[in-house]
């Protein structure tokens, strides 16, 4: 293993210990010996697929907390002593996982007689997981164009997009089929016109991505005005409906976390699934990343880089745009600027996640769950500003980015403009 | 296989790279392209090897004539390329460099590792090349990523091996093995293109020479011809191939390192714990190959990066961490390594950059204001002192050939008093001409009291210039030796043989 990963593992070790003992002082000590915190597992939405019944779990605040600050330190101290070469990133997550748990309990803890307020864990985790899907929709775009050697800043554009053109499409067909046929379209076309103005006229791939963002925050905002307002049936009751998988729905928490979704959802899993099997394990992904690591040398044995290379950034839109469409069918209508800086926080995913899909799916696990609190915790009158945990995503990024936690390596011609003779 | 180029023409814009090129490689043969750097050779091979269209003229392999729309279509031809950059992916393992482009699969487009392993196996067996399918590339010295690049072409069944400048980054010993393997290939059958600009290699090993020259073949010639008759085809007129200079008359030590640990950009120790001294009056060479630490060595001592611990003085001067100026003004000269990127600003004109090192200082500027006169006088008596040839001193240094912005550097550098020159690779893509004039320079210099010290990956400048010569390899000085030990030796040292060689 090279130094660099170890020194990251290190890095990111020394971050969980640190994290842990902060949680275990802060969060449990602190609360006082008398505090009690409440959890419960049923789902708000008491459908027909419930899952098992679990009872309300009281516990004290201060042991609870001060275990699972000690259980994250012992993770971090274990990364530090071991050094492992796989799960880094799975560590992490669950470390992050137990903070988020910790956090929640401080915030409900009481030391009344009888519990007023309480977390319900599964009704959290469905609320993230939306903003989890489509953060995942979002950094699988940044892979695929990067792992080829285009920087895709225009995710949060191919979301607009995706979004606006999705919700018209659902209004008028009422089907999210062809919603998403029409999204992952419109995503399609943006990675075109970035494929051809960064490989075609080599402009700078930063500043495309971020003209098409404008772009489309400002288009979709005009036609907002001049369409859907006007004509509201075009942009309404959008809520893609929920396609529960039998049996496996009656798991507590997990079933209606992961088995209780849309199908938007689980067209992420596949997709998650299709392109780490593909960069890895196949022929095709063996060439994209050779395109993106060192295309001269990829060129040498007849892959046609520039050709690779659009059909990347086309392929990343469409998810893109899905993604956008997937986002759209949670709201249940398109909003101007609604997004608001998902697609940023999708590439942020993608670098913590070092350019592996699964890296990417427990950052987003991990920046989604962050931002659906720093929406929602204010309901639990808790005495920080909640705007600090929307900063959570950034944070982690700057921290990696200036190896605060560990330096990550892109792939080395990422975007880097590549020209032929 | 029989190659045959007739005509081959080759224009970027204006320039005409290659200018009908003729030449035949017979089946079996080491064919050797010699030429001066700019000559035109790689772009000649990119040319065969289906990476660059010609403009003119036709390729044809056993008599037929050929169209290669991409490499892809050479290779499938039989034709395998060494580039003299490697053309390997740095992180895949040496077994997904070797398939990449005709990878094996099975169902889905699968990648067939095992397949791939087998393949290699088989091939590097066949021909005596051993190498561990399963290490990454960066992680394999540079000589045994040549060796992935050569078993990559015949694992595609190449009859036909082009070496693009395949010695620029190897040891002398390395080189010996490389020569021994060109020559069972050579016997098995295959043909070799071996590009260089290398005399003792060429005669060493080739059986015909093709010369060319600005683009053109200016003659061929057997292997026997002597080196100074080579010399004299490839610059086109009669060159000295050695350096005149009298014994040194070492002064007083100058530059002293002490125990210096340098950070790479990865963070390894890439300077691990060197001492050397460069005394006044005396040229400490510097040999290595590319990439033991060298360049963060000189790097540090310019003040361009953080010394991790030990002492460098200048002078009696610490200059340890002190900023680049401080250094400059101490009295250090520095030709940097890479001309292009540090100590010359291209768009810039031949007078600002002959006053980029005191563009602050009087009398290029008072009070915060230039004096462009005396600017445009300072390059006016320098353009005629160093003969550097340039239509005017306004014009930007873009239009200067390589060995004229080389001279700029020197010039600018020579051109105030200094203590110590340092300088790195500092002949570098010039011609013959020009390297003579900045080896007569560096030794007038020297002869004059300066302390000198030369860091050259090239055996012929090392042991031509030095009056001592340092060794370094993986970041340590393996040897400090004298310019008479044999090229045995030194290559060895360069390998990492620690010598008995004291100071
Ligand atoms: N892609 C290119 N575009 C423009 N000029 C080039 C290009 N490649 C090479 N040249 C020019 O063509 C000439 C021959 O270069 P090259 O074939 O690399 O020489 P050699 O390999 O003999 O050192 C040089 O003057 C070089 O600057
Ligand atoms: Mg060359």
């Amino acid at each position: 293993m090279s130094t660099v990963s170890r020194r990251r593992t290190r890095g990111i070790g020394v971050f969980m210990a640190l994290l842990g003992l902060v949680t275990a002082l802060g969060f449990g000590l602190a609360s006082g010996s008398a505090a009690r915190s409440s959890l419960t597992f049923n789902p708000v939405d008491l459908s027909a697929s419930a899952p098992l019944h679990l009872g309300t779990l009281t516990l004290p605040t201060a042991i609870a907390n001060l275990v699972l600050g000690l259980a994250m330190a012992a993770l971090g101290v274990e990364l530090l002593v071991r050094v492992p070469r796989r799960g880094v990133m799975a560590r992490f997550g669950a470390v992050a996982l137990l903070f988020f748990l910790a956090l929640l309990l401080w915030a409900v803890r009481t030391t009344g007689p009888a519990p007023i307020n309480f977390v319900n864990v599964t009704a959290v985790l469905v609320g993230a997981s939306a903003l989890t899907m489509v953060l995942i929709f979002g950094s699988l775009s940044g892979v695929l164009c990067e792992r080829a050697g285009v920087v895709n800043i225009a995710i949060e554009g191919q979301f607009i997009g995706g979004a606006f053109i999705g919700s018209m499409v659902a209004s008028t067909t009422h089907d999210f089929f062809f919603a998403a046929v029409a999204g992952g379209a419109v995503g399609g076309l943006l990675g075109l016109v970035l494929a051809f103005l960064s490989l075609r006229y080599l402009s700078d791939q930063i500043i495309v991505g971020v003209v098409l963002v404008t772009l489309l925050s400002g288009l979709s905002s005009y036609l907002n005005l001049q369409v859907l307002t006007p004509f509201p049936q075009y942009n309404t009751g959008n809520l893609a409906p929920n396609l529960p998988i039998p049996l496996l729905t009656k798991i507590p928490v997990l079933g209606p976390v992961l088995f209780d979704q849309s199908g938007f959802f689980y067209l992420m899993i596949v997709l998650v699934a299709a392109v780490s099997y593909g960069l890895f394990q196949t022929r095709w992904g063996l060439r994209v990343r050779a395109v993106g690591e060192h295309p001269q040398a990829a060129a040498t044995v007849g892959i046609k880089v520039i050709g690779v290379r659009y059909a990347n950034v086309i392929l990343g839109g469409v998810v893109a745009g899905l993604g956008g469409v997937a986002f759209m069918a949670t709201q249940g209508q398109f909003q101007p600027g609604y997004t608001s800086g998902l697609g940023y926080i999708a590439l942020a995913a993608l670098i913590f996640g070092r350019w592996r899909p699964s890296g990417a799916v427990v950052a987003s696990i991990v920046f989604g769950l962050s931002l659906y609190l720093s929406y929602n915790l204010q309901t639990f009158q808790v005495p920080v500003s909640t705007e600090v945990l929307g900063m959570v995503p950034y944070l982690i990024t700057i921290a990696v980015v200036s190896g605060l936690i560990g330096r990550v390596r892109p792939p080395a011609a990422d975007g880097v403009p590549y020209q032929r003779d | 296989m029989r190659l045959e180029l007739r005509g081959i023409t080759k224009r970027f814009g204006t320039l005409t790279a290659n200018d009908h090129i003729d030449l035949t490689v017979e089946p079996g043969q080491i064919h050797c392209v010699l030429g001066e750097n700019g000559a035109g050779k790689s772009t000649l091979m990119n040319v065969v090897f289906g990476l660059l269209h010609p403009d003119d003229g036709e390729i044809l392999i056993d008599g037929v004539p050929q169209r290669f729309a991409n490499s892809g279509d050479a290779v499938r031809r039989g034709i395998g390329m060494v580039h003299q950059h490697f053309m390997l992916v740095p992180v895949f393992t040496v077994a997904e460099n070797v398939v990449l482009g005709f990878e094996p699969t099975s169902r889905l487009g699968r990648l067939d590792r095992a397949r791939a392993r087998q393949e290699i196996r088989h091939t590097s067996q066949q021909f005596n090349l051993e190498v561990d399918p399963d290490a990454i590339v960066e992680n394999l010295p540079v000589g045994l990523q040549q060796r992935v690049e050569i078993l990559k072409a015949l694992n595609h069944d190449a009859e036909l091996l082009i070496l693009d400048e395949p010695t620029a980054v190897l040891t002398p010993q390395e080189i010996d093995a490389l020569m021994a393997i060109m020559r069972s290939l050579a016997a098995s059958g295959k043909s070799i293109l071996f590009i260089s600009h290398k005399l003792k290699e060429v005669r060493a090993i080739s059986d015909v020479v093709t010369v060319i020259r600005q683009g053109r073949v200016v003659d061929q010639v057997p292997p026997t011809t002597g080196e100074s008759t080579l010399a004299s085809l490839m610059v086109g007129r009669d060159v000295t191939l050695t350096v005149s200079k009298e014994a040194a008359a070492p002064g007083a030590p100058v530059l002293e390192l002490d125990d210096v640990v340098v950070r790479d950009d990865r963070g390894l120790a890439a300077v691990d714990h060197v001492s050397l001294r460069v005394h006044a009056g005396e040229i400490l060479a510097l040999a290595g190959v590319q990439g033991n630490g060298q360049t963060e060595l000189v790097e540090a001592i310019v003040g361009m990066r953080p010394v991790e611990s030990g002492r460098i003085t200048l002078g009696g001067q610490d200059v340890t961490g002190a900023t680049p100026r401080s250094v400059l003004d101490s009295g250090l000269g520095h030709i940097p390594e890479d001309r292009h990127r540090y100590g010359l600003v291209l768009s810039l004109s031949v007078a600002d950059n002959l006053v980029l090192n005191a563009p602050r200082r009087a009398p290029f500027a008072h009070r915060g204001t230039r004096n462009l006169a005396a600017v445009r006088g300072n390059a006016e008596s320098l353009v005629s002192r160093f003969d550097i040839r340039t239509t005017s001193v306004q014009a930007p240094l873009s239009s200067l050939s390589g060995g004229n912005q080389q001279k700029v550097i020197v010039a600018r550098e020579l051109s105030r008093p200094l203590q110590v020159l340092v300088a790195s690779q500092p002949t570098r893509g010039l011609d013959v001409g020009s390297i003579e004039y900045v080896h007569r320079q560096i030794v007038e210099q020297r002869n004059e009291g300066l302390a000198v010290l030369i860091v050259s990956s090239e055996l012929d400048e090392v042991m031509a210039l030095g009056d001592r010569i340092a060794v370094m390899h993986a970041g340590q000085i393996t040897g400090v030796v004298d310019p008479s030990t044999s090229r045995e030796r030194i290559g060895l040292l360069m390998a990492g043989a620690t010598g008995d060689g004291h100071e």
